[in-house]
């Protein structure tokens, strides 16, 4: 046990994080130069084209020391974004120490420090990396100086290290061993093993990430899992290096696979217990938490006939993401689609992006909704995130909607416009306090909805970049909510509806009108586009009546270019949906459903 | 107009004096030995045909002889009446012409002369299509053509009294900032000569002439929408209340016996056969086009090789859209019985929603089986044909 560390790494995004630890595996002999692809741990494309890590990933090293010991190193990667903050508290759980790796050039961000409590909150042993120092903008002295009075740690115990140029590898892979603790435990305990991750396997099912805390995983044994209850034999467990390697036991301290015959990964839940089902443990590890989406939003396939993939492909990709939910939903507009619910909008984006481009999917999605908590006349609740099943306003007695902590790290000199922004997103209890000279961290209370309409792209806008964001849910408050319905000659566009704050009804409605006008082509007769809070007209805009065609020459016989333009002009018809005998193009619904700003 | 008329036959004479700054077909100036090899090019395509066996659909060519006979470009005005005769001749030698083949001819106002129009008549011209495009001298020098008002106005009088079955002249209309009042001019001065056919064109800017690069650069652009449909719409009924009602999007006749019936067969299904290079053909459930280049198409006859480019095959699907996009350019419209027993499908049981919707637009009638677009419903012919669900 004393040869074995279990470490991540923290960073701000961009800081560096997976290069990082590219060069560790590349160090430790896990890969061969030439097959090296870089940034290894983030497999997924979506992962390596936007410089994130979604899903975490872990990885099993064997380093041999100066002192002339193999250690067996365990990286524990983090996923590295708000949304996927519970996957992080797992992983951080896992561990005993963190690399915190700061960017030499940026210095100490939001995230960082983000990241730093968290990983004071499970007691980690914490060795500060400044990489990036071959950076001619590179201000080490600078770091130094926060590492010291932004989070509080000895600057003298960093690490320097350039992990795209591999210099400074071995200092931070000596500094792991001597500077991390060895995990504790007792291998004949009653067994308590952590999952904190979690992959779905085509061909041996549910694949668990676990960490034992407490005694020993056998192949053979039957296990518990204690929140749920359920109990599976296992199958084989093993180290994680770069493939599963197949090992006897994971006894108390080790880090690895365990199979067990699990269909999906909806029958485990990340954070969860493992125990001996004969000997179980008295109590589960602390910190487990359900991860409950927040937000909602419905997709369709573009053509219908694709439903049927898209069935499948969330299908598939729920095997693998226990955190989207998704269910069966229709639209007069759109047709089938489903009401799926994601752990924030990065989440949602990246469902999108892989429903894209690993099943060719084209889609649309109606604009993102939180989950409302309403209360109708006869004192019974109820929660609503989907417009279409908004009850009649006349029965709801009140409102509630969640609210967020924000925190938002920038430089002093953005304070009014930050404030602002926030004062214009329902901020309440906007606080601020100053993190170093220059630097204030301020603090609201936001409506989640208000965020999820373009604010972190307003907030870099107005920070000109210098500004980061954190949040984490507060609570439910009060709301003055409405539903605001969207008409094409006075039929209502169900997929357009949504679910706002009246103040923020008429410009929302006016917003989406004018979209709608811009993007609908013209058609035989006029078309009134309006918004509406019940019958009330809040919004109007109109499409006049169209009149001529390019109606060009067909002489000289040349057909096949003229029929080849009407096809393409037919192929764009085929995706119309008719609502109110208008044909709307389904660029229309791109065009209003991404116009997530007022103004 | 049925489809049960002979296959037309379109020559493609590429020459002009200068180019259009507007025109989008294959066209070039060239001097008269240059016309002259032009010339004996296209004898040696005609060549290849004798028989009467189609390039591309070979055994499977249309049998009957055929009726009509275009000459288009270009300006095949701008060929001597000997080459023309020489062409012809090469035409009856190698392939079933009928006797009294319908022949039409465009031609510019500056060739017009006493000459040339007697030996057209010769030739058996019937249809005469003069390229006057305007009377106003501003929308000349505008449109870059090389004649003047006057030479138009003398060129009708004479084509007039030639004694052709039909003269016809093309004017352009859509200019920018022309206004009604200034079209309307144009059209009582083409009136004034009493012609028997019109051909009115909306002015479309394309990509790669030299009004698509003047609107590339924001220099030039085409008649707002509103604008371009109240000129359309009174050209109709005015050319309507004249005498001359149109019978198709651009085209107007004084009666049916003086439309164009070589275009008639673009728009019916008719098969045609197109010589010259950058020509158009269509048989069966084929088109096929020459080589647009005059060089690549010589040197291919040169070497006793068909000058054919690409043959595609039209899906069922496809040729459905082309008879709706067609015939719903015409007033004569659809015969729903027809389409039936070609296509097997009956529009109105299989469309009966968009022709409801059509219709209530006014768009389109629907009268003794005949789907017929308004005059409305002309202005966007293509929006008609698009319109319609095509059950594969």
């Amino acid at each position: 046990m004393d040869t074995i560390r279990n470490f991540c790494i923290i960073a701000h995004i961009d800081h560096g994080k997976s290069t990082l630890a590219d060069r560790l595996i590349q160090r430790c002999g896990g890969v061969e130069e030439r097959e090296f692809r870089d940034q290894i741990l983030d497999s997924m494309d979506i992962e390596r084209e936007r410089g994130i890590t979604i899903k975490s990933n872990t990885v099993t090293l064997v380093y041999e020391a100066e002192d002339g010991q193999a250690y067996q190193l365990n990286l524990i990667d983090t996923p590295g974004h708000v949304d996927f903050s519970h996957e992080v508290r797992r992983s951080l759980m896992s561990c005993e120490g963190a690399l915190l790796l700061i960017d030499a050039a940026q210095g100490v961000e939001a995230q960082t420090l983000a990241n730093l409590y968290l990983a004071l909150e499970y007691d980690l042993e914490l060795v500060p990396v400044i990489n990036k120092i071959d950076l001619p903008s590179a201000d080490i002295e600078k770091v130094r100086e926060e590492i010291d009075e932004d989070l509080g740690l000895d600057p003298y115990e960093a690490v320097l290290c350039s992990a795209k140029q591999g210099t400074g590898i071995e200092d931070v892979l000596e500094a792991i061993i001597h500077q991390l603790p060895a995990p504790e435990g007792d291998p004949e305990a009653p067994l308590q093993a952590l999952i904190f991750d979690a992959q779905y396997d085509p061909y041996r099912g549910v694949v668990m990430f676990c960490r034992v805390k407490q005694g020993t995983l056998r192949p053979g044994q039957t296990i518990q899992l204690m929140h749920t209850g359920k109990e599976y034999q296992i199958e084989e467990v093993g180290l994680l290096q770069l493939k599963q390697v197949k090992a006897h036991q994971l006894a108390a301290g080790a880090v690895g696979y365990v199979i067990g015959g699990i269909k999906t990964v909806r029958d485990i839940a990340i954070g969860d217990t493992l125990t001996d089902a004969a000997q179980p443990a008295p109590e589960p590890l602390p910190g487990y938490k359900e991860a409950k989406p927040v937000v909602f939003s419905s997709i369709y396939p573009m053509s219908t006939d694709d439903y049927e993939d898209l069935a499948k492909a969330l299908d598939k990709l729920a095997l693998n993401d226990a955190a989207l939910t998704f269910e069966k939903d229709s639209s007069t507009a759109l047709g089938f689609g489903f009401r799926c619910g994601f752990l924030g909008l990065l989440h949602l984006d990246v469902v999108q992006e892989r429903l894209k481009r690993e099943y060719g999917l084209s889609l649309l999605l109606s604009a993102p909704s939180v989950r409302y908590e309403l209360t109708l006349e006869d004192g019974s609740t109820m929660t609503v995130d989907n417009p279409t099943l908004f009850p009649d306003p006349n029965h709801i007695e009140g409102a509630a909607e969640p609210y967020i902590k924000a925190a938002i790290m920038m430089p002093e000199r953005y304070i009014g416009v930050v404030m602002e922004l926030c004062r214009e997103r329902r901020g309440v209890n906007t606080t601020y306090n100053y993190l170093a000279v220059g630097r204030v961290e301020l603090t609201s209370e936001l409506p989640l909805a208000e965020v999820l309409f373009d604010f972190y792209d307003k907030l870099k806008t107005v920070t000109q970049g210098y500004g980061s964001f954190d949040y984490e849910l507060l609570d439910y408050r009060p709301t003055d909510l409405v539903k605001v319905d969207i008409l094409v000659n006075g039929e209502p566009v169900d997929a357009l509806a949504q679910l706002v704050h009246r103040e923020k009804a008429r410009p929302r409605a006016l917003r989406y009108c004018e979209k709608l006008a811009e993007t609908i082509p013209r058609q035989q007769f006029k078309i009134a586009i309006q918004g509406a809070i019940g019958g009330k007209i809040i919004a109007r805009t109109t499409i006049n009546a169209y009149r001529k065609d390019v109606t060009a020459k067909c002489y000289g016989g040349d057909i096949t270019r003229k029929r080849k333009l009407l096809e393409k002009q037919r192929e764009g018809k085929k995706r119309m949906k008719v609502v109110g005998a208008v044909e709307i193009p389904q660029s229309a619904f791109m065009a209003v459903l991404k116009a997530d700003t007022d103004n | 107009m049925t489809a049960r008329a002979g296959p037309g036959l379109y020559l493609h004479l590429p020459f002009c004096s200068s180019i259009c700054p507007y025109c989008d077909f294959y066209v070039l100036t060239g001097e008269p030995a240059r016309r002259r090899r032009f010339v004996d090019s296209l004898i040696a395509e005609i060549a290849l045909l004798a028989g009467g066996t189609w390039p591309v659909v070979g055994t499977e060519s249309p049998r009957a002889p055929f009726d009509t006979l275009y000459l288009g470009g270009g300006t095949p005005s701008i060929l001597a009446a000997e080459e023309l005769a020489r062409i012809l001749e090469a035409l009856r030698r190698a392939l079933p012409l009928d006797d009294d083949v319908w022949l039409s001819i465009e031609a510019n106002p500056e060739d017009v002369t006493p000459g040339n129009l007697a030996a057209w008549r010769r030739l058996g011209v019937d249809f005469l299509s003069l390229g006057v495009q305007s009377f106003q001298p501003e929308h000349l020098d505008f449109l870059g053509r090389r004649h003047t008002a006057e030479q138009s106005h003398r060129s009708l009088e004479l084509a007039l009294g030639a004694g052709f079955h039909t003269v016809s002249l093309d004017l352009i209309y859509g200019l920018p900032h022309q206004s009604r009042e200034g079209w309307q001019r144009d059209l009582e001065q083409a009136l004034e000569h009493g012609p028997q056919h019109l051909s009115c064109y909306q002015l479309t800017i394309h990509e790669g002439t030299l009004f698509g690069f003047r609107q590339q650069r924001g220099r030039l652009a085409e008649l707002p929408e509103e604008a371009q449909a109240e000129l359309f719409l009174f050209t109709h009924r005015h050319l309507a209340d004249q005498g001359l009602p149109g019978y198709e999007v651009s085209n107007f006749a004084a009666g049916s016996e003086h439309r164009s019936r070589h275009n008639q067969k673009y728009w019916d299904h008719t098969p045609y056969l197109g010589l010259g290079p950058s020509a158009h053909s269509f048989a069966g459930n084929r088109r096929w086009w020459n080589l647009r280049k005059i060089k690549p198409w010589e040197a291919r006859l040169e070497a006793g090789e068909s000058p054919v480019d690409t043959s595609e095959e039209v899906s069922p699907t496809d040729l459905i859209l082309e008879r709706l996009m067609l015939e719903l350019r015409t007033t004569d419209g659809l015969d729903l019985e027809g389409f039936r027993d070609v296509y097997g499908i009956d529009l109105l049981a299989t469309n009966r929603e968009v022709v409801d919707r059509l219709k209530a637009a006014g768009w389109i009638e629907l009268d003794s089986g005949r789907l017929t677009p308004t005059t409305k419903g002309l202005a966007i012919a293509d929006t008609l044909a698009r319109a319609f669900e095509i059950p594969s």
